[in-house]
C-alpha cells in the first residue's frame, strides 16, 4: 500500500535536513538513528569550530536537531537499525529494531544518510607510527583538544612549539585503494592551524601538502589569512616517515618546490585523515541493496549523470558523506535535494 | 670551486652532450618508453616528494627519483638524456621509492634506462661499469654473491676502509669461520648445484643479459660464453 511517510535513515548533518526539509515540505518523516544522540560525526567526534563563521560545532549542530526533534511532522527514533526492506517505490516495508524491539513500517521513500568516517591512520603506507608514538594525533584528535582549550603534546602534557600537519593521510593512494580526495581535509587542517595560533601565538605551525585544493570561499576565508595573518608555512611535499628524536618527532620528506630532501623536528604531528564509507554505510547498502562504487561509497549521480542523489534503486535517495567525501555545504545542500525528490514521489505515487 | 649562486650555469643540456643529436636523444627515449614495463612503472606524478624522502641515494648525490618520474611523464627528451648519461648510475636500485602512493616505480624506470644506455653503448655505461667486470664474471658463472678477495677495493669506496685488508687475507677469514658450510670453500661464498647454474646460463643467454654484457664488454663476454656454452653442451 503506498504511504505518505518518509525513512531517513541517520541524524547526522545530512539526515537531520533531509527530516527537516521533508517536514517542511509538509510531509510525515521517521528518522532513525543509531546512537542515543542525534549530530552524527561532528557530535561524536567533539567538532570545535565549523569554517561556517566560525560556529561553534554543538551549538550549530544542536539549533539542527532542535529544528527536528521539535517539529510535529517528525519522529525520531534512538538507538534504532534497519533490518530488512522490501517492495518498491512508494511502498517500501522496513524492520526496525529500536532498543531490542523489532517493528515494521511501511513508508513511500528512503533518504540513507549514514555518513563516511576518519580514515584508519594505522592502514597508512607511509610509516606515521600513529599508534607508536603519543605526539602523532589526527585531525579529530586535535579538534577535541581545541574544543577543550587545551592544545598540548600528549607525551608530556606540555604546549607545542612546533605542530606540523602531513595532508592526504589515506587519501589519493593508490597502494591504499581510497584515489579519491576527501576534498574538507585542507579547509579543516588549515582551519585548525589558524585555531592553533589563536590558542598558542608563539607556535610555529607548517603544513605539509601535495596540493591545497580549497572549496566555496576558503580561499580567501581560510587559506590566504593563514598564510598572512597567521603566519602558518605550507611546504609543498609530503613526510614519508617519522622517528623519535630526542623526545621529539623527526619528520622526513622533500620540500619538493626547493627540490631538497628535508629532516626536521616536530613537537606535534597531525595527521590530515581523509574520509571512508563508514561502517553503517557499507552495511546499509547492502540491506537495501543499492549499488556502491569501488570505494564503498553508495553510487550516486543516477542514468543523467547530474542527479546526485539518485542511487541505483528507484524510491531510495543518499544525502552527505554515504555518497562519497562531502563537505557540510555539499551534504546539506543534497540533503535538501534528496527531501524534494522524496516528497515528490511520494504525491506522484499517492495521487 | 663550490656551486654557488653566482657561478651556477648548468647551461643547456645539447651542450653538455654536443655528440648526440636531438633525433639520437628522443631516439633513445622512445626505446625507454616503448619498454613493456614502462605504462606499470609511470602513471603520473602530483610531486609530493615521497620518493625522494624514502630514497638513499638522494641524500647523499645529486639524484631524485621525482625528478625522473617527472622528466619521463613530462617527455622532455634533452632532461631524459641528461639522466640517461648521468642520474641513473647514482640509484642504488633499493627500490625505497615503490612507497609511491600513485604507485609509480621510478626505481624501474631507472632499470629500464640503465637497460637501454647499456645497449645502445652509451660511453657513461661502460664508465659507470668499468669496476664491475670481476662482479659480473662471478655472479653470472658462479650463481653466486661476491666477496673482498673479489673485485678491485679502490672501485668500492663504499665498502669501507677495512675492505682491503679483508681482501688480502680472505681466505683465513673464511676458515676462521665456525661453519661446516663455509669451511674450506674459498672460491665463492657457498656451492651452487650444478643444475641450478646450468639453468642460469640458459637465463642469461634466453633474457638477452649476455647481449647486454656483449654490448658492455666484449672481453667479458668471451670469457663468460666460452664457458658457459661448453657446460651447457655438456648438459
Amino acid at each position: 500500500m503506498t504511504s505518505n511517510k518518509i525513512l531517513v535513515i541517520g541524524g547526522g548533518p545530512a539526515g537531520l535536513e533531509a527530516a527537516r526539509s521533508v517536514a517542511e515540505l509538509g510531509g510525515d518523516v521517521v528518522l532513525i538513528e543509531k546512537r542515543a544522540r542525534l549530530g552524527g560525526t561532528p557530535d561524536r567526534e567533539n567538532y570545535a569550530k565549523l569554517t561556517h563563521h566560525w560556529r561553534d560545532a554543538s551549538e550549530a549542530m544542536g539549533e539542527l536537531a532542535a529544528s527536528v526533534t521539535n517539529n510535529p511532522n517528525v519522529e525520531v527514533k534512538y538507538q534504532a537499525e534497519v533490518k530488512g526492506l522490501s517492495g518498491s517505490a512508494g511502498s517500501f516495508t522496513v524492520q526496525i529494531e529500536t532498543g531490542g524491539a523489532a517493528e515494521s513500517l511501511e513508508v513511500g521513500a528512503v533518504i540513507v544518510a549514514t555518513g563516511f568516517q576518519h580514515f584508519d591512520p594505522g592502514r597508512a603506507t607511509q610509516y606515521y607510527n600513529y599508534y607508536s608514538f603519543p605526539d602523532v594525533i589526527t585531525l579529530t584528535d586535535l579538534e577535541k583538544m581545541l574544543k577543550e582549550h587545551k592544545v598540548v603534546r600528549p607525551s608530556n602534557g606540555e604546549a607545542p612549539e612546533k605542530v606540523a600537519f602531513i595532508q592526504c593521510v589515506g587519501s589519493r593512494d593508490r597502494q591504499i585503494g581510497n584515489e579519491y580526495c576527501s576534498k574538507v581535509c585542507c579547509g579543516i587542517a588549515s582551519k585548525q592551524a589558524i585555531e592553533i595560533k589563536e590558542q598558542l601565538p608563539g607556535a610555529k605551525v607548517f603544513i605539509f601538502y601535495i596540493d591545497m585544493r580549497m572549496y566555496g570561499y576558503w580561499e580567501n576565508e581560510i587559506y590566504w589569512p593563514a598564510q598572512e595573518k597567521y603566519k602558518v608555512n605550507y611546504v609543498k611535499g609530503v613526510v614519508s616517515e617519522v622517528l623519535p628524536k630526542n623526545g621529539k618527532l623527526l619528520m622526513r620528506g622533500e620540500d619538493t618546490t626547493m627540490s631538497r630532501p628535508m629532516e626536521v623536528t616536530m613537537d606535534l604531528i597531525v595527521l590530515s585523515v581523509g574520509m571512508e564509507p563508514s561502517a553503517g554505510t557499507r552495511s546499509i547498502a547492502q540491506l537495501l541493496d543499492i549499488r556502491q562504487n569501488k570505494y564503498g561509497f553508495v553510487e550516486a549521480g543516477g542514468e543523467s549523470g547530474l542527479d546526485p542523489v539518485a542511487t541505483s534503486r528507484p524510491g531510495i535517495f543518499v544525502a552527505g558523506a554515504a555518497s562519497g567525501p562531502a563537505d557540510l555545504d555539499d551534504s546539506i545542500s543534497r540533503a535538501g535535494l534528496a527531501a524534494a525528490r522524496a516528497v515528490a514521489l511520494v504525491r506522484k505515487e499517492l495521487a | 670551486m663550490p656551486t654557488t649562486l653566482e657561478n651556477w650555469n648548468p647551461g643547456k643540456a645539447e651542450d653538455r652532450h654536443p655528440e648526440a643529436t636531438y633525433e639520437e636523444k628522443e631516439r633513445l627515449f622512445l626505446e625507454v618508453k616503448s619498454d613493456l614495463r614502462y605504462e606499470d612503472f609511470l602513471y603520473g606524478c602530483y610531486e609530493c616528494g615521497i620518493c625522494v624522502s624514502a630514497c638513499p641515494s638522494a641524500r647523499f648525490y645529486d639524484f631524485s627519483p621525482r625528478v625522473i618520474a617527472q622528466a619521463m611523464a613530462r617527455e622532455d627528451v634533452e632532461r631524459i638524456y641528461d639522466i640517461l648519461t648521468e642520474d641513473i648510475w647514482n640509484c642504488a636500485q633499493c627500490f625505497s621509492c615503490v612507497r609511491c602512493p600513485r604507485q609509480n616505480n621510478p626505481g624501474g624506470l631507472v632499470t629500464i634506462l640503465r637497460e637501454v644506455s647499456i645497449k645502445n653503448g652509451l660511453q657513461e655505461s661502460k664508465d659507470a661499469l668499468q669496476g664491475y667486470s670481476r662482479v659480473i664474471y662471478k655472479v653470472m658463472l658462479k650463481g653466486n654473491q661476491v666477496s673482498p678477495d673479489m673485485l678491485q677495493p679502490d672501485f668500492f669506496p663504499d665498502w669501507g676502509p677495512w675492505v682491503k685488508n679483508f681482501s688480502e687475507n680472505m681466505h683465513v677469514w673464511r676458515k676462521a669461520i665456525p661453519m661446516d658450510t663455509i669451511r674450506g670453500i674459498t672460491d665463492v661464498a657457498w656451492r651452487v648445484e650444478r643444475k641450478t647454474l646450468l639453468e642460469l646460463y640458459t637465463i642469461w643467454f634466453e633474457s638477452g643479459n649476455m647481449d647486454i654484457i656483449k654490448e658492455l664488454d666484449e672481453g667479458l663476454y668471451d670469457l663468460l660464453a666460452d664457458v658457459m656454452q661448453e657446460e651447457l653442451e655438456e648438459g
